[in-house]
């Protein structure tokens, strides 16, 4: 995983090299070889494959001719994506609740996960247990839409924000780091007159950016995917879809007259066969648009997924 | 810390209090609690007083009165038409709740101030004041607003239909305002002056509880709150409808669980999907572990990240996407029937996601591919944590590869292991609704509906919102029993405990 366990690995290695290798064991290279490079394939073709669609000739796509490599390079694919006008409104409310919601959610944890170690604070047990509490209970899907609507935050932007901000889980990560760090730093500043303020906001928050970092990625990508809040919450407010509802809908759309092409029940009706395929073409654009930004993102933040894993198996 | 806090705040000295300031306190606890209420019945419909006609919608707060003019209005479209009443007086209703809320907020800053020393209790005090007479003036506007209402439905002769309705949950905003002036004028002559030149200042544990307030607050009425919605289970409750005695049905919707002959099928179909779908999970929980264990083995680096990095894609994509995958590559007209169509002579369109064959099977091996690289970092990282000397003192022992893998890798990482099976035994209710909703279509409704998908589908889209609080109850109860049970066992035999 680290650089370290890395090398560690190296050196092993290094080290077998000069032991004879048996048959069974090149059997039982060959065998893992082949096992983890066909399972990583198979999670990188179907990305690869909606890729080379969206990128190809249409007319190519819709006869199904694109399988393996992409022919006719074009760019056309996306430039009419823009003629759907419900999607640019997803995009735009996505990228939205993604930057805002990810924000609140990660200095709310910080301030949270900062007040909680601090043993001056007014019960502060309780509070600390009244948080995480939260994660291992629900009332249940109901109860929490009733609840919404009661607050009015349905068919509203602030749905997608409000609830997400205090999320017991990252606090208790972010309280983990603050615990690493050395209590001298803090205590100094104290003895000059800093206030929990001063302290919080110079100190806390520039040594905690790791953990910060790595919950706001978490935060970030939870936010690009969610999916329930739109489909239950905002059902009447299609403005307010987030892209992962709009290509729910236009997969189920395409699903369905792609169900009709092929029971052949309609098969005289070519402008249901015509559009089933437009839409083949519009959901894979769509689809591309919406993973595009977590492959591209992905490779450099790795490193910090594992850490968020990682802290989350030692929490306390 | 505590200590350090102390010293360099002097002024925190445990100084025998006077009996006035101890009766103060006490006031001041009746005072927090009167606004903590008065911020509470905020959000409750029940107690709205700015529904002064039958025709506001019912289940409408004076919080959402107040941020939301649209949501008062949205019945009116006729009787603004028609004149019956004047819109000019539901947009003064709308300020007017604005300002209740206001004054509940200044209310609010008055009773945090009261955790300060005396100066900042005095000036606190300043507040709580003008809180209760911003919400008194506020109520005795909303009573004119009424009278205008109900003037202008009886000059428009249409108080059938307007229906004004005098607020009589005005007395309780008038008590909680009264309360607030009150209190704030007695404890006037209970708080001690400030002493000369003493700042504005609060002990550090209110300091920190005042930060933290919000947040407790946010999580007290997204995570707790919800909890009062349980009592849509006692009642025999459509959309819109009101929760009154009328409607009241006890335990009929626990019984019929039991006794509709449709409703248990149904239960029954659930409940062995979930069963089915969570016990394959946790049949195949291993596959992580042995999935680590034989990337472990892989000895060229750059192969190894390659591999791990993108079998953890899968896992930060949304089941959405899954699904689009899943019609790229399965659909009639995706990857595999392309392919076999241009190899083979008879066309062939195989819709492989509408086959209802093997269905929990399908759904494990869509979990499997795209939390198996994922599930398996944890395992990863255990290993490259094992000291190297164990595999080279078994390697002068003679040990070959699968001896060194049982009896050195797995049991380091069986430890892990049990943790994350009893949080899966633990979850065993909870499969989530987004794999089986996505995947879900009318052909294999029956073999994929879950208690998750299950409840979604009977309380929004079918709207038999008791019948599905009730499932979902008792799904939360058993869950939260079945964590104890699972933490109980950890404790007992490993000695550390899982949550």
């Amino acid at each position: 995983m680290s650089e370290l366990s890395l090398k560690k690995k190296k050196a092993s290695s290094g080290g077998e090299s000069h032991i004879k290798l048996t048959a069974g064991d090149i059997v039982f290279n060959i065998i893992n070889y082949a096992f983890f490079a066909l399972f990583t394939l198979s999670c990188i073709f179907p990305f690869y494959y909606i890729f080379i669609n969206t990128i190809s000739n249409p007319e190519l796509v819709t006869k199904g001719s694109i399988t393996l490599i992409p022919m006719e390079l074009t760019v056309q694919n996306y430039v009419s994506m823009g003629k759907v006008g419900d999607l640019w409104s997803s995009v735009v409310i996505t990228i939205l609740r993604t930057v805002i919601g990810t924000a609140l959610m990660v200095m709310v944890s910080s301030l949270a996960g900062y007040l909680v170690t601090k043993k001056e604070l007014w019960h502060r047990q309780f509070w600390y247990r009244f948080l995480v509490i939260t994660m291992y209970f629900n009332a249940g899907l109901i109860p929490w839409y009733l609840n919404m609507s009661m607050l009015g935050l349905t068919d509203s932007f602030a749905a997608y924000i409000i609830p997400g901000i205090v999320s017991p889980y990252n606090i208790i990560l972010v309280k983990t780091y603050i615990e690493s760090i050395p209590a001298e730093i803090e205590e100094s500043a104290f003895m000059d007159g800093a206030s929990y303020w001063t302290i919080y906001r110079k100190i806390i928050w520039p040594l905690s950016k790791p953990i910060l970092a790595t919950i706001a990625i978490f935060g970030a990508v939870g936010h690009w995917n969610s999916f329930q809040d739109s489909l239950i919450l905002n059902a009447n407010s299609p403005e307010l879809y987030t892209l992962q509802h709009r290509l729910y809908i236009y997969l189920n759309k395409s699903s369905n007259l792609g169900a009709i092409a092929a029971s052949g029940t309609s098969s005289g009706d070519s402008a249901a066969l015509a559009s089933s395929f437009n839409t083949k073409i519009i959901q894979y654009t769509i689809s591309m648009v919406t993973i595009l930004p977590i492959l591209c993102v992905y490779p450099f933040m790795q490193r910090y997924f594992e850490k968020g894993l990682m802290l989350g198996a030692v929490k306390g | 810390m505590a200590e350090t806090a102390f010293l360099h705040r002097t002024s925190y000295k445990n100084e025998p209090k006077t009996a006035a300031e101890r009766v103060s306190d006490v006031i001041y606890w009746i005072l927090r609690a009167a606004v903590v209420f008065n911020i509470v019945v905020l959000f409750f419909p029940s107690f709205n007083p700015a529904r002064i006609s039958g025709m506001i919608n019912r289940n409408l707060s004076l919080f959402s009165c107040g941020v939301s003019y649209n949501s008062i209005v949205s019945t009116f479209g006729r009787a603004f038409r028609n004149g019956w009443v004047e819109e000019s007086t539901f947009h003064a209703l709308n300020v007017c709740s604005m300002v209740i809320i206001v004054a509940v907020i200044i209310a609010a800053a008055g009773g945090c101030m009261s955790l300060g020393n005396h100066k900042l209790k005095r000036s606190g005090l300043f507040v709580s004041l003008a809180g209760g007479i911003v919400e008194i003036g506020a109520l005795i506007w909303l009573k004119s607003l009424y009278d205008a209402v109900a003037d202008q439905a009886i000059a428009a002769n249409k108080l059938d239909r307007v229906l004004p309705q005098y607020p009589h949950n005005n007395y309780i905003y008038m008590a909680l305002g009264a309360a607030l002036i009150v209190l704030s004028i007695v404890n006037f002559f209970l708080v001690p002056a400030a002493e000369h030149g003493e700042g504005y200042d609060m002990e550090p544990r209110f300091q920190l509880f005042l930060m933290m307030l919000p947040i407790i607050a946010l999580a007290f009425v997204f995570s707790y709150l919800p909890l009062y919605g349980w009592r849509y289970a006692f009642y025999d409750y459509k959309a819109g409808d009101v929760l009154t005695s009328d409607n009241y049905v006890g335990f009929k919707w626990f019984t019929s669980l039991l006794q509709n002959q449709a409703t248990k099928r149904d239960i029954v179909t659930v409940l062995k999907n979930t069963l089915a779908m969570s016990g394959l999970g946790i049949a195949t929980s291993w596959i992580p572990m042995m999935f680590a264990v034989f990337l472990s083995e892989i000895k060229n680096g750059p192969f190894r990240r390659i591999v791990q990095t993108f079998t953890t894609i899968p896992n930060f994509i949304s089941w959405v996407l899954v699904y689009a995958l899943a019609l790229a590559i399965f659909s009639v007209d995706g990857f595999i029937n392309t392919m076999i169509n241009s190899v083979s002579e008879t066309a062939v369109t195989t819709n492989y996601l509408m086959d209802t064959n093997h269905m929990w099977l399908k759904m494990l091996a869509w979990g499997l591919w795209k939390g198996v690289g994922w599930s398996a970092i944890i395992y990863i990282a255990s290993i490259s944590g094992i000291d190297q000397g164990l595999y080279e003192a078994a390697t002068v022992d003679g040990a070959g590869r699968f001896a060194k893998m049982w009896y050195i890798t797995i049991p380091e990482l069986v430890p892990t292991y049990c943790v994350l099976l009893l949080m899966s035994v633990a979850n065993i209710l909870s499969n989530g609704m987004d794999q089986y909703l996505v995947f879900s279509n009318a052909v294999n409704r029956q073999q994929i509906q879950v208690l998750d998908l299950y409840v979604y589908n009977l309380g929004i889209n079918s709207g038999l919102i008791p019948l599905s609080t009730v499932v979902g109850m008792i799904k939360s109860v058993i869950s939260v029993i079945l964590l104890f049970a699972a933490n109980g066992i950890s404790k007992a035999v490993r000695g550390e405990s899982i949550v």
